[in-house]
């Protein structure tokens, strides 16, 4: 209930922005349950005006990302190497901050703002407060950007080819650091945002169940509170002063780990928007309903809960940190399977129940009757099968032993473009073609193209990623320019190395195009004009919030129970780290990476052409298809 | 609250599949005795690794009876030694550390696989088998040659190993000789 | 939980939602962890344990 159809006759008098520039406005206002109740846009208008900003910026990221994926691809492959393999490395630390960064953050802070409106059916407290942490996100990503992408250019002083990782003792400008410094403070200040608009609800409604999407939308804020703490310390009081010289070393283990204490929430972060997606927008388009409300609750608690304590993952493999704090990291890890793996059937049964309902019969027949010519649905459904299959390399790589096989190969990157590539940018790209109507009131330009788009997306990760495991178990390394090398060969299984690039290439091609068919659409939809007629409603759950014990919504509780864990799982490593090396670390030197390109070009000049050149011959010689030696 | 009986049977496979996995885990660990990269040597100052005698001359060094320790020494851009020769059917213990950034030692198409962080040491010990030869790269990214970050593990016979050492292993012959003291 | 099965028509299941047993989705699930434990099975007892130089100290 509350969260759905049944729109209470408050007609939201949307005290920020009056005028609402479309002719239409649907509702009569004492609506009866059978006219429809309007979009987003008719409702919130100021609200979609900021939702819509927030998707423009994510698709900017997106282009720019997607752009340097295909040339990374092809250039990591040897099919075509037009740029230097010194500024392979600027393109990747841009491709990771603009598409992990950028693009996931940006189009959540607009899901959600969107989410927790409509479930609560009332406008945000102050709209210029939203556009202020909107300007900061925009503006520090900005900064951001601009020190990476001055990585091509040695006109001037800026630079920042560190990797989105950033590990120290690699140092960028510091402009770098400030900028994400500013984007995180935007982010806090959505939360915050969210969090006022909850409160006043909860004021004008005493006794009503938190809305479904408000709840996932508040109990996701606290991880990433909880989570971006760490981060926050670490850009702060380390590698900024440190950047700027105001300290002269710092601990390279501790800025990790406390980097990877952020990094694994962050992948939930980018997870919760598909998450809520799935859970309330993906059954109602099946013409299903969520099959437990209840349960879903629960598994975003369990997020809360299990997504920071278990970072130390993805440090297996360093040293300076005893195998025991690994061990406890991964059982927690393990654990965190479980929401996922309840989410997977919560879905699937809303879905299930949808066909079931169109008359769908048989074991696996229902299938069939499924609506597999809306790409917003087939999209979502191809962005789940991935995470399923994403679920299983995810699976090894948080086995603590295992990850002697897999640490830091291609394998990883085939696992995240999975994961973070396709269940959530897939996701993403499949709900715009239905979310965006609905804070536009303009139709999508095309829905074939939609469809096209989104099982292109699906075969072309399908063969990247596919062969990116193949070659991370040959022991291919990522974030490598030429992994080719003079003193050994891969060995042949699954195709062998040099077959392998050649499916990765295609993959990267396949997942390019499909991104350009994205956004044309999305630009062309732009073009058309408003009409109405648009809104979409969301289905109530077979099994309702009335179901769910009331102690699942006291997030509070939940987040002091989170805050123990992570202190749990943290205190002891991080005490031991600094014991051990020293809150600035047993010493070294910085190694800004501006300086540092400047100096090798100079130093290795002979060894890089001789390399070269061989490189070349190999490359002209046969190398592409058959060649490889 | 209630939950569905079909539910209930995947919430409690999906406990046994976490079981599984970290049973294989702690099997691994105790049967074959698969061992994790840790925190057992102290730390050391990257800047002055010329004062350690481990990494002042990166080498191998045999420390008792079929068992060598190799000190190798990570930075922008390569191994020392490079190659690494080590004898065959013995037990070899790498301890890598690094004098700039933070690298990788990943010997290619096998488990033998590490991060290399400034100011610690990473230690690993493998058995090694018959003569081979294995390509060593740097997987984590250091810097603008990153990819050019290579070296070559030689798994040489024994009687090999011994009459070599005085002269392949470019800056640790020398103190090669008294390697069999096993100090360390 | 269990009504009589396969008595699930459309028409009884949106009268009655709470009636409707996820047949498909269970046995979907099932195929789903069969791979999933097969697959892991392979690649740790035999791509891992099975690899060259494993690490034992
Ligand atoms: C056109 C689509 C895409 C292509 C062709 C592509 C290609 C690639 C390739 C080849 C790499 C590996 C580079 C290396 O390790 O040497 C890579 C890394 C990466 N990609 Fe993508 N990608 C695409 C889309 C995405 C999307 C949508 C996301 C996330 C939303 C993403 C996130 C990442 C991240 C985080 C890395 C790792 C960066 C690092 O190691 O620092 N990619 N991508
Ligand atoms: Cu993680
Ligand atoms: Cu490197």
């Amino acid at each position: 209930m509350t969260a759905t159809a049944d729109a209470p006759a408050t007609t939201s008098p949307d005290a920020t922005n009056e005028p609402v520039t479309n002719e239409d406005d649907p509702d009569g206002d004492g609506d009866g349950a059978a006219t429809p109740e309007g979009t987003f846009y008719d409702r919130f208008p100021a609200e979609a005006r900021i939702v819509r900003a927030t998707f423009l910026g994510a698709f900017l990221a997106f282009a720019i990302g997607t752009t340097f994926g295909i040339i990374q691809t092809l250039h990591r492959t040897g099919i075509a190497r037009p740029f230097s393999s010194v500024d392979y490395y600027t393109f990747l630390t841009a491709h990771g901050v603009f598409l992990v960064l950028s693009f996931t953050i940006f189009f959540l802070v607009g899901v959600f703002t969107w989410a927790l409106v409509r479930s609560l059916d009332r406008p945000l407290v102050n709209t210029r407060f939203s556009w202020a942490w909107y300007g900061l996100m925009a503006v520090g990503m900005t900064l951001t950007g601009i020190t990476i992408l001055a990585g091509f250019t040695s006109a001037v002083d800026l630079s920042a080819d560190v990797l989105f990782t950033f590990y120290a003792p690699l140092q960028a400008h510091p402009l770098f650091y400030g900028g994400l410094a500013v984007f995180l403070v935007g982010t806090w200040l959505a939360g915050l945002d969210w969090w006022r608009t909850y409160l006043a609800w909860r004021r004008e409604n005493p006794d009503e169940r938190i809305p479904l999407q408000t709840f996932m939308v508040l109990t996701t804020t606290i991880m990433w509170y909880v989570a971006t703490s760490a981060l926050a310390i670490s850009v702060l009081f380390f590698l900024l002063p440190w950047s700027l010289g105001l300290i002269e070393t710092v601990n390279p283990t501790l800025t990790r780990t406390l980097f990877w204490f952020f990094g694994h929430p962050v992948v939930y972060f980018w997870l919760m928007p598909a998450y809520l997606l799935w859970y309330t927008v993906l059954p109602s388009i099946a013409g299903g309903r969520l099959f437990s409300d209840p349960l879903a609750r629960v598994v975003f608690v369990l997020f809360l809960l299990l997504s920071t304590p278990v970072g130390i993952h993805h440090q297996y493999l360093d040293p300076g940190i005893a195998e025991g704090f690994k061990f406890v990291s991964m059982t927690n890890t393990m654990f965190l399977l479980l929401p996922s793996l309840l989410t997977a059937f919560t879905v699937v049964a809303s879905v299930e129940y949808g066909a079931r309902v169109r008359g769908g019969t048989g074991l696996f027949g229902w299938l069939r009757t499924l609506p597999w010519r809306d790409p917003a649905f087939t999209g979502m459904m191809l962005a789940g099968l991935m995470f399923a299959a994403g679920g299983y390399s995810g699976m090894v790589n948080a086995g603590m032993n295992i990850n002697y096989l897999i640490h830091n190969t291609i394998w990883v990157p085939g696992h995240f473009h999975l994961t973070v590539g396709t269940a959530v940018a897939l996701t993403f790209m499949a709900a715009t073609y239905w979310l965006w109507p609905q804070i536009t009131n303009k139709p999508i330009y095309s829905k074939q193209i939609g469809l096209a788009q989104v099982v292109l997306w699906f075969a072309g990760m399908a063969l990247m990623s596919n062969a990116m495991h193949a070659q991370g178990l040959l022991g291919a390394p990522r974030r490598t320019a030429e992994p080719e090398y003079a003193g050994f060969e891969y060995g042949t299984a699954f195709g062998g190395f040099q077959e392998l690039n050649v499916q990765i290439a295609i993959g990267g091609t396949i997942l390019f195009a499909s991104a350009v068919l994205f956004l044309s659409n999305v630009v062309l939809t732009m073009g058309n004009s408003r009409t109405d007629g648009l809104a979409e409603t969301i289905s109530e759950p077979i099994s309702g919030p009335e179901d769910a014990p009331l102690v699942l919504d006291n997030i509070r509780l939940w987040g002091g129970i989170a805050v123990l864990l992570v202190l749990l799982a943290y205190a002891l490593p991080i005490v031991a780290i600094i014991q051990r090396g020293g809150l600035f670390g047993p010493g070294g030197e910085a190694f800004p990476m501006v300086l540092d390109a400047l100096s090798i070009l100079v130093d290795r000049a002979p060894d890089a052409i001789a390399l070269l050149t061989d490189r070349a011959v190999d490359a002209l010689g046969g190398g592409r298809l058959g060649g490889w030696p | 609250m209630h939950v569905h009986s079909y539910e209930k049977i995947w919430l409690a496979l999906g406990l046994g599949l976490i079981l599984l996995l970290i049973g294989s885990v702690t099997y691994g660990a105790v049967g074959p005795g698969v061992s994790m990269v840790a925190a057992d040597q102290p730390t050391v100052d990257p800047t002055a690794l010329d004062e350690d005698d481990r990494f002042a001359e990166p080498r191998v060094e045999q420390v008792g009876e079929n068992e060598y320790e190799a000190y190798v020494v990570a930075y922008q851009f390569g191994f020392e030694p490079d190659p690494i020769v080590i004898p065959a059917n013995s037990t070899v213990t790498f301890m890598v550390t690094s004098r700039d950034v933070t690298h990788g030692f990943e010997v290619v198409g096998t488990n033998a696989n590490t991060m290399v962080i400034p100011g610690e040491v990473s230690t690993l010990t493998v058995e090694t088998g018959g003569p081979t030869e294995y390509g060593v790269i740097c997987n984590e990214y250091c810097g603008a040659a990153h990819h050019g970050m290579e070296a070559t593990i030689e798994v040489v016979p024994q009687d090999e190993f011994e009459s070599s050492t005085g002269g392949s292993t470019d800056s640790g012959g020398s103190t090669d000789g008294d390697g069999s003291g096993g100090d360390q | 939980m269990g009504t009589t099965d396969s008595e699930q028509t459309a028409a009884g299941l949106i009268e009655d939602p709470k009636s409707f047993d996820p047949k498909g989705t269970l046995a979907l699930i099932l195929v789903y962890f069969c791979i999933l434990v097969t697959m892991w099975v392979y690649i740790y007892f035999v791509e891992f344990l099975g690899n060259d130089l494993i690490v034992v100290g």
